[in-house]
């Protein structure tokens, strides 16, 4: 049992953690399936990354005037779902809102593993990802959003790590002081990453302050919404007391931020029409016809929002019922907003020999794609079973 | 040191694409319709016998414009991207993370993916294979028929470019984006 003494004397882990009481679970079958559901989910990432180191970017369907697909999206979602739950997780010990202090180690955790999951996507989206590690820091390409965006979430993964094994340990200082370097790592990478798209000038409809301002706000609504999937499942829909305080004030919040957001892509959508400037206006009507736009206005927006607006934000049930076809909405929110960024041709003569005349690009992600952008949400959720059974994840208030 | 750029009489262009195959021969590029250093845009006719509109049948060679504030220069996140000392936007394969950044980035459309290694690739003006040699010629100036392209040094008065900058009227393209190309279109 040396290994186990020299964890605990890192971090305190439970007496009765071991790989028996992994597989010890109750056999309910909403239990056999969960636990199906994430082999399977990981059998899928296994397999499409195992097609990637074979046939690299050929397994994918990105091609010369679509160079990014739905691993750079599903990226988004899981580090943008991380930046969202952090802020979570810091509102208590952080911003002193003190219905949330009990809720900050488990949230922290949850920024954790669904980091973590981003960046297995993006290293099988990254054609040489060593290569990356080495010139990164040889030469650094500083004009350019993607090296800063890289080297913050690097940041943000040592922060909220440390924070978390902090609050593990029970020393609330240095883990608010990591806190508070993780969250301002956190939101200035998230923002950098917005900045990726919002910096092409090559590009109307992506260039300018919106998308920052637009993934910070989305980042904050997917987390409260992952938050409500979580705590859900662990509390089977009998939320305690104090749960119940917290969750109906996220609520509150998180009807606050789908207005903020809708009135946020009210004036995007006017302002891109108004005057009819090419490759913008043109792109923004085409956006407003497609179904994945409207999906995601009703479930990730409109169905959430009435819920809260009738219920005053106590119907956290219903929000629970809401926040998966939410998520999944919001997954395809970002896929969306990356073809959106790519969908008009940059070049309008081509070689019509060759080539059909540019009209608008078409993209559809590839099995391989869809493999590691949702099997790697198994790992997400087996890293949250395994820390559920390794470590205490609820904390008592302590002010 | 020089400062290398191109000026296309494009309208005396007959489309034979002698210069495309001569890049991909001199350049070693790969065949395939996405692999291409360089190109002929082609503008149908339009309109309806008998009023065919002719003017709208032009045929506009294109390739990197070699951006003296190039995009794709500024987004590469490991400087694999640079300008050389002759102002040639080229890429360092060996830097390259193959995270495309700079394909997006670019306005043109001037980048593919280089299948041997999984780089980026794109037009240097034959800066590894004919300047390297000493020439002073790309290869698609080299063949072309119909003389479309003139290269040379915009920093030496007394090039022909830069006498042909000088007395002919001349666009870029997309220049209202702030990239300075350094390929000229001349009317």
């Amino acid at each position: 049992m040396a290994l186990r003494e020299l964890v605990n004397k890192i971090v305190p882990i439970k007496e009765d953690f071991s790989i028996k009481s992994l597989l010890g679970f109750k056999k309910t079958p909403l239990n056999v399936l969960v636990s199906f559901m994430i082999v399977g989910l990981i059998l899928l990432l296994v397999w499409g990354l195992a097609e990637y180191l074979m046939h690299g970017h050929h397994a994918y369907n990105v091609s010369r005037e679509h160079p990014w697909g739905l691993l750079i999206s599903g990226y988004i979602f899981f580090v943008g779902t991380s930046t969202g739950l952090c802020i979570i997780a810091s509102l208590g010990h952080v911003f002193g809102i003190k219905e949330f202090n009990h809720i900050g180690k488990r949230t922290t955790l949850l920024a954790i593993i669904t980091l973590l999951p981003g960046f297995i996507i993006i290293l099988a989206e990254i054609g040489h990802p060593i290569t990356m590690m080495i010139y990164n820091i040889l030469t650094p390409g500083i004009t350019s959003a993607i090296w800063w965006m890289g080297t913050l979430y690097g940041l943000v993964l040592t922060f909220i790590i440390l924070e978390f094994g902090f609050a593990l340990r029970g020393d609330h200082k240095w883990a608010v002081r990591l806190g508070i370097g993780g969250l301002i790592a956190d939101v200035a990478a998230f923002t950098t990453l917005g900045s990726v798209f919002a910096y092409l000038v090559a590009r109307p409809i992506a260039n300018g302050p919106f998308i920052p301002l637009y993934f910070l706000l989305t980042a904050v609504v997917a987390g409260a919404f992952f938050m409500f999937m979580i705590y859900g499942f662990k509390h089977k829909l009998d939320f305690p007391k104090e749960v119940e305080v917290t969750l109906v004030k996220l609520a509150k919040i998180l009807g606050l931020l789908l207005v903020v957001t809708m009135f946020f892509e009210w004036w995007r959508f006017i302002t891109a029409v108004y005057g009819g400037m090419p490759e913008r206006a043109d792109t923004m009507m085409r956006i407003i016809g497609t179904s994945s736009f409207w999906i995601e206005m009703l479930f990730a927006w409109a169905i959430p929002f009435v819920i809260i607006l009738v219920s005053k934000g106590k119907a956290i049930k219903a929000l629970f019922f809401a926040a998966i076809p939410a998520l999944i909405s919001i997954f395809l929110m970002r896929n969306d907003m990356v073809h959106y960024a790519q969908m008009a041709p940059m070049q309008m003569l081509k070689k019509t020999e060759y080539q059909l005349a540019p009209t608008w690009i078409e993209y559809s992600p590839s099995p391989v794609e869809w493999a590691i952008a949702v099997g790697a949400l198994g790992v997400c959720f087996l890293l949250y079973y395994v820390a559920e059974k390794a470590f205490d994840l609820d904390e008592e208030d302590h002010h | 040191m020089a400062r290398y750029g191109m000026a296309l009489d494009y309208k005396n262009c007959i489309n034979c694409k002698a210069c495309e195959t001569a890049c991909k021969e001199e350049n070693g590029i790969l065949m395939g319709a996405d692999k291409h250093r360089i190109w002929v845009g082609t503008g149908e006719i339009e309109g309806q016998y008998p009023l065919l509109d002719i003017s709208s049948n032009a045929f506009y060679p294109s390739q990197c414009q070699q951006c003296d504030e190039a995009p794709c220069e500024a987004v590469c996140p490991t400087q694999a991207t640079y300008y050389d000392e002759n102002g040639v936007v080229r890429v360092n394969p060996d830097q390259c993370i193959l995270c495309s950044y700079c394909m997006n980035a670019c306005p043109y459309d001037a980048r593919y993916v280089e299948e041997r290694g999984m780089t980026i690739d794109k037009c240097n003006f034959c800066s590894d294979t004919r300047l390297a040699r000493g020439e002073t010629t790309t290869a698609c100036q080299n063949t072309c028929p119909t003389k479309v392209r003139i290269f040379g040094d915009l920093d030496d008065p007394n090039s022909e470019i830069s006498e042909v900058l000088r007395t002919r009227e001349h666009y870029s393209l997309k220049a209202h984006l702030g990239t300075k190309p350094k390929l000229f279109y001349l009317t």
